[in-house]
């Protein structure tokens, strides 16, 4: 049932290459494979089928992501995961992990020269082109000591395997290597799909290595075992953003972004809603260049000022240290052997993929001979003091522009790097769409990791990232576009090894140690919170407003002149509508087309739309905060309201069509409240998303009531079921006074009750039961800017002789309360990344 | 020459800073032509933090971070320096030999002012600076001859603007324009000796200014001033560690050591990125001023230095 490898390519499935179609179908599967599809679930097309929906429903449902930069509107892809693993023999593992532990000390050797004696260079061993003239070599770091004695701390190594069946190093990565949430996440999904497989091929376990990292990182920082491990992203554009919050929640490490972070006295700092923190390890996934604007990259955003002098003062541990970049370029790989030979006198264990740096004309002239089997790579890659360049293959070239390319290679090879193509080794993957499904043969490559766990020693993952090239794709360079596989290592049974049954997931919590779990919320976090607070309670004002607009202009009778104007004027001031739409009550049509149009344009009005795009973008900035669940109601809420707006918009549209897409966004965001007050811990983060939701209330509703009374519409039966509406009060009201249309009533419900969710009595009680507890440090200036509703009494507001001054200057006050208490907040807690730090130079 | 020199910056900022850092690189080195007798450096208002250290070039860095707001931020640095009259090496090497002996071969003996070759960040290599160079770069040539020409042509091909760039102008641009101030200048030199593969470093420092004749010096009304160097193998194996040549094609002047006995030479890197005076990174000050004041005066021999 699975077709054999192409010839000429290494077959995994069946562990040889052969050069002709007939003996590679005569060839058997080889054990480990026999053994993996003789176990149920793998030995039919259906079952099979069945278990490769179940794998595209948990992608789904557990959100796993890859953003791609390119389409900012919609930056997210499912992660893309093959049904099978690539199993590896023990044998061969051996081969790899001694080899790429040879590597990882081999390259550690090569930055402490190249940061300090530079014998290398000096002995002519390694090109300076290769070292200073790379945009990654940062000299800021020159001559400085590493803490914990490592300068890497974790480095990723791409392999391949070519026809001869042994595996070559492709590319190795140590600036901010990725994969190792995306090989947590593929190993929890595959394990499952398989459980029988899995325990009869004694599959190597991954949790004791990271276990080991951490332990490692803690036993090199400064602080010891009771180091702060925080890891370093880019932040929620970044393109692994959703494994960088995987691997810190399985860490349990914390997740910040460059603005959460402050260097003071050459310290770093982690800002909190309960002050600096010390931050002793640093685990970076943001490039080398923008790490520290005050001394790399001054247009940098996403670093820390002062961070290299917290490193040149011994303060901080970071995996890996600034300046390896170097280290990842194509043009090392064949230096690799002989520098080898030099620092560890032994013979690389692990080859690198053939490659000929086209700056030293020796190499040069020896790879012209075969230049039509080579591709020509960027040596700097993605450096713009370089042209640009992303690679070609010479096979494409015709006579006349190889003859070009050779001329430009030897005025200017410093900047290329020939690789030879080779055939890459394929292993069977499930193609559920071709018909009937098959397993079909796919190029592989393979990235493991070396993880450092004490002083100049490493470990290597037992397992990795394997990574499929889409069929589409040619040559070794892997783009995005390919697939993951799992990666099984088998244990080595021979030698009487079992398997490492230690799992992080499910840690024992002891009472001596539960007090480390207590979770730090960083001042951004705590932004982020306070306005998806902010940004839920806005969007369901704005929907219900949008929902009475258009329910009392569609009505068929007459609506009353001054509801019409009323609600024009609050459709007007909450962004409903442009600024430069007339009046409803000039022109009623016009105002309902444009109001509909806005609702779902997220880019043009601050309408329904734009309220739950900010909130996605809030919430997606405190992903590791939010259950799957919430995560997943954000993301579908948005998607689903925009689509079905854009299908409206486009259509011969009844107002009843529009009610039915409003109604059920509102469903979605109420259960969206009831993911926020029902299933999130009530820490602080909690009620500053909480007081995020009664700031916004406040604002709106005595706004909404000021405007009311201004207009005298509650005079009127509908002006005064509308207020109720707005108020979402209206069963709650006829409850209790049935058909009255009592002012006193109205004023007793909607201003001085503190039982109604929704009063504004009820709304300023929460909002200060919130701000008193908040952090806990008994500074209450923030609750002297709330006015006191105890104070506030019926007989007083409808006081016959003055009741509109009194009430208008209630509202007033509850109005000036809401900018208050938002600044007060904002100033105290927030990092306001909005003004963040600017580079100046003279 | 005793050369005394004050470089004063100021930022005024509106509303005032919280916190900032920043490093400066204002203290002379000591080279073949000049001796530092006197240093220092002043910041008002007192930093919490301030450390000295040498970058990797060995020019020297002070860095320091202040973590209170402040309205207004004033660092003076004072130098006196000693400085003597650059004298003329001999160098007969041609350019393509000295191309030729920094090129890469497996086991060859590595010269450090290789790394003055490859492009950085605001001198890149291109094609239009070989354009621009090669009719002083004729084949068999001697380096200094044909680098010495280039300073010329760069003088008289190009006119003084201070309007017509910025700070990060890159070079190319200013060649384009055949426009610029001292810092384009001495960038397109290296960019055209980088671009020919051979090494060019650029220089920051002060040059002494003669007030008209019959005025008074005016204080501050000099700026800080900026050339390149290229390097001389052959020299450099004659003299170990003087093996590059000054060029200011700015005032079309030129010397071993310095350009002239009226130079000061604060440091030395592959760009202005490497060697810029002062920078920093605020948090805080939506807006601000900047002014810098540099004063350059000969101290009588025999004066108070």
């Amino acid at each position: 049932m699975a077709a054999p490898a192409l010839p000429g390519h290494y077959d995994e499935l069946r562990g040889c290459t052969t050069t002709l179609p007939t003996d590679a179908e005569k060839a058997a599967m080889a054990p480990a494979w026999r053994q993996f599809f003789s176990h149920p679930g793998t030995q039919n097309l259906a079952d099979l089928n069945r278990r490769q929906t179940s794998l595209e429903r948990q992608i789904r449902d557990n959100g796993i992501s890859y953003n791609v930069y390119a389409d900012s509107s919609n930056p997210q892809r499912p992660w893309s995961l093959d049904l099978f693993p690539l199993i590896l023999q023990a044998d061969e593992w051996c081969q790899i992990e001694a080899g790429v532990l040879q590597r990882v000390r081999l390259l550690e050797h090569i930055l402490q020269d190249a940061y300090g004696p530079r014998e290398l260079l000096r002995d002519g061993l390694l090109p300076a082109a290769l070292v200073q003239g790379h945009p990654g070599y940062v000299r800021a770091l020159h001559g400085l000591e590493p803490v914990g004695g490592n300068r890497l701390q974790l480095c990723a190594f791409d392999l391949a395997r070519g026809p001869s069946g042994r595996w070559a190093v492709v590319a190795q990565r140590t600036q901010a290597p990725s994969g190792l949430g995306y090989a947590l996440e593929n190993r929890l999904s595959i394990s499952q799909l398989f459980p029988q497989a899995f325990e009869s091929l004694q599959v190597q376990r991954l949790a004791s290595s990271y276990r080991a990292l951490i332990n490692g990182l803690r036993s090199m920082s400064p602080a010891g075992a009771d180091a702060h491990i925080a890891l370093l992203t880019p932040g929620p554009y970044n393109e692994t953003y959703f494994e960088q919050v995987y691997l810190t929640r399985y860490l349990g490490i914390t997740l910040v972004q460059g603005n959460d972070l402050t260097v003071r006295d050459d310290r770093l700092f982690l800002r909190t809603l309960r002050g600096l923190e010390p931050v002793h390890v640093l685990i970076k996934r943001v490039d080398d260049a923008w790490c520290d604007p005050l001394e790399l990259r001054s247009d940098s955003s996403l670093g820390v000022p002062g961070l290299l002098q917290t490193l040149r003062s011994g303060n901080l541990l970071m995996a890996n240290m600034p300046g390896s970049a170097f280290l990842e370029s194509v043009g090392m790989l064949g230096f690799m052997p002989e520098l080898s030979r030099r620092l560890l006198g032994k013979e690389l264990l692990l080859p690198s993929w053939p490659t000929w740096w086209c700056g030293e004309h020796a190499a040069l002239q020896s790879a012209t001979a075969h230049l039509a089997q080579c591709a020509i790579q960027p040596t700097y890659t993605g450096s713009t003091l370089h042209g640009n360049f992303s690679g070609l293959q010479c096979s494409t070239l015709d006579t006349h522009e190889r003859t070009a390319w050779l001329e430009r290679l030897h005025e200017s090879g410093e900047a290329f790097t020939l690789q030879q193509e080779q055939p890459l080794s394929q292993m069977p993957t499930w193609d559920a769409q071709s018909q009937p499904p098959r397993i079909v043969p796919r190029e592989v490559m393979l990235r493991v990791f070396a993880l450092t766990d004490g002083q100049q020693s490493w470990r290597v993952l037992p397992g990795g990232l394997g990574r499929i090239v889409s069929p589409q794709k040619e040559g070794i360079s892997l783009q995005r576009g390919g697939s993951s596989a799992d990666v099984w290592v088998r244990v080595d049974a021979e030698r009487g090894h079992t398997v490492d049954r230690t799992t992080l997931l499910n840690k024992r919590i002891t009472p001596a140690t539960v007090a480390q779990y207590r979770r730090v919320i960083t001042s951004r976090a705590a932004e982020n919170l306070f306005w998806l607070g902010r940004h839920t309670e806005r969007s369901e004002n704005n929907l219900r407003l949008a929902r009475l607009t258009l329910s009392t202009l569609g009505s068929s009778g007459q609506s009353c002149l001054p509801l019409v104007k009323w609600l024009g004027s609050l459709a007007a001031s909450c962004s409903l509508v442009p600024v430069d739409v007339p009046s409803p009550i000039l022109a009623q049509r016009v105002f309902t087309r444009a109001l509909v149009a806005g609702l779902g344009r997220p880019d043009t009005t601050a309408s329904v739309g734009f309220n739950l795009r900010s909130l996605r973008q809030v919430a997606s900035s405190i992903r590791e905060r939010l259950s799957q669940e919430h995560w997943g109601l954000i993301l579908r809420t948005e998607q689903d309201f925009l689509q079905r707006c854009t299908e409206l918009v486009d259509s011969d549209y009844a107002t009843l069509d529009v009610l039915r897409v409003l109604d059920s966004v509102s469903a979605n965001l109420a259960a969206m409240t009831g993911q926020q007050t029902d299933r999130m811990t009530r820490d602080d983060g909690w009620r500053l998303l909480s007081i995020g939701r009664q700031v916004e209330r406040l604002d709106f509703l005595s706004m909404v009531l000021a405007r009311a009374f201004e207009s005298g519409i509650v005079a009127e039966s509908a002006g005064f079921e509308a207020v109720l509406a707005l108020f979402d009060s209206t069963i709650t009201f006829h409850a209790q006074y049935q058909r009255s249309r009592d002012v006193a009533a109205l004023l007793e419900l909607l201003v001085v009750s503190r039982e109604n969710p929704r009063s504004l009595g009820g709304v300023v009680q929460t909002l200060r039961g919130r701000l008193a507890k908040l952090a806990g440090d008994g500074d209450d200036s923030l609750l002297a800017l709330t006015p006191d509703p105890n104070q506030w009494t019926l007989a007083q507001l409808c006081d016959e002789d003055a009741p509109l001054p009194a009430l208008a200057q209630l509202f007033e006050r509850c109005t000036r309360a809401t900018w208050r208490v938002s600044d007060g907040v904002s100033l105290r807690y927030f990092t306001h990344t909005h003004e963040s730090s600017r580079s100046l130079g003279a | 020459m005793l050369l005394q020199v004050t470089h004063e910056t100021r930022y005024d900022y509106q509303p005032a800073v919280d916190m900032a850092q920043h490093v400066l690189c204002l203290r002379p080195i000591v080279t073949h032509c000049q001796q530092v007798l006197e240093h220092q450096i002043d910041v008002t208002p007192r930093p919490a933090s301030r450390t000295e250290r040498q970058d990797v070039f060995g020019n020297h860095l002070s860095q320091f971070s202040m973590q209170s707001p402040h309205a207004t931020l004033r660092v003076v640095s004072h130098s006196a320096i000693v400085t003597q009259e650059p004298t003329t090496p001999t160098s007969t090497q041609p350019w393509e030999s000295v191309r030729e002996d920094l090129r890469y071969q497996h086991g060859m003996v590595y010269d450090p002012a290789v790394e003055f070759t490859f492009p950085s960040q605001y001198i890149p290599r291109h094609p239009e600076f070989i354009n621009y160079a090669r009719p002083s770069f004729q084949p068999k040539r001697p380096l200094l001859d044909a680098a010495r020409e280039l300073m010329q042509r760069i003088y008289q091909d190009f006119i003084y603007s201070s309007q017509s760039t910025e700070i990060n102008t890159p070079a190319l641009t200013a060649l384009a324009q055949r426009k610029g101030v001292c810092q384009d200048f001495a960038q397109i030199l290296i960019a055209c000796l980088r671009s020919l593969g051979l090494p060019g470093r650029y220089v920051s420092g002060y040059l002494l200014t003669m007030p008209p004749p019959g005025k008074p010096r005016l204080i501050g009304s000099d700026a800080s001033h900026a050339w390149a160097q290229v390097y001389l193998p052959d020299v450099h194996t004659a003299h170990p560690g003087q093996g590059w040549y000054d060029l200011d094609p700015t005032n079309n002047r030129d010397g071993w050591g310095a350009p002239g006995e009226d130079y000061v030479t604060v440091a030395r890197g592959r760009d202005y990125s490497d060697v810029a005076p002062m920078r920093g990174v605020i948090h805080g000050g939506n807006r601000h001023t900047l002014h810098v004041g540099v004063t350059v005066a000969p101290v009588e021999e025999g004066a108070e230095a």
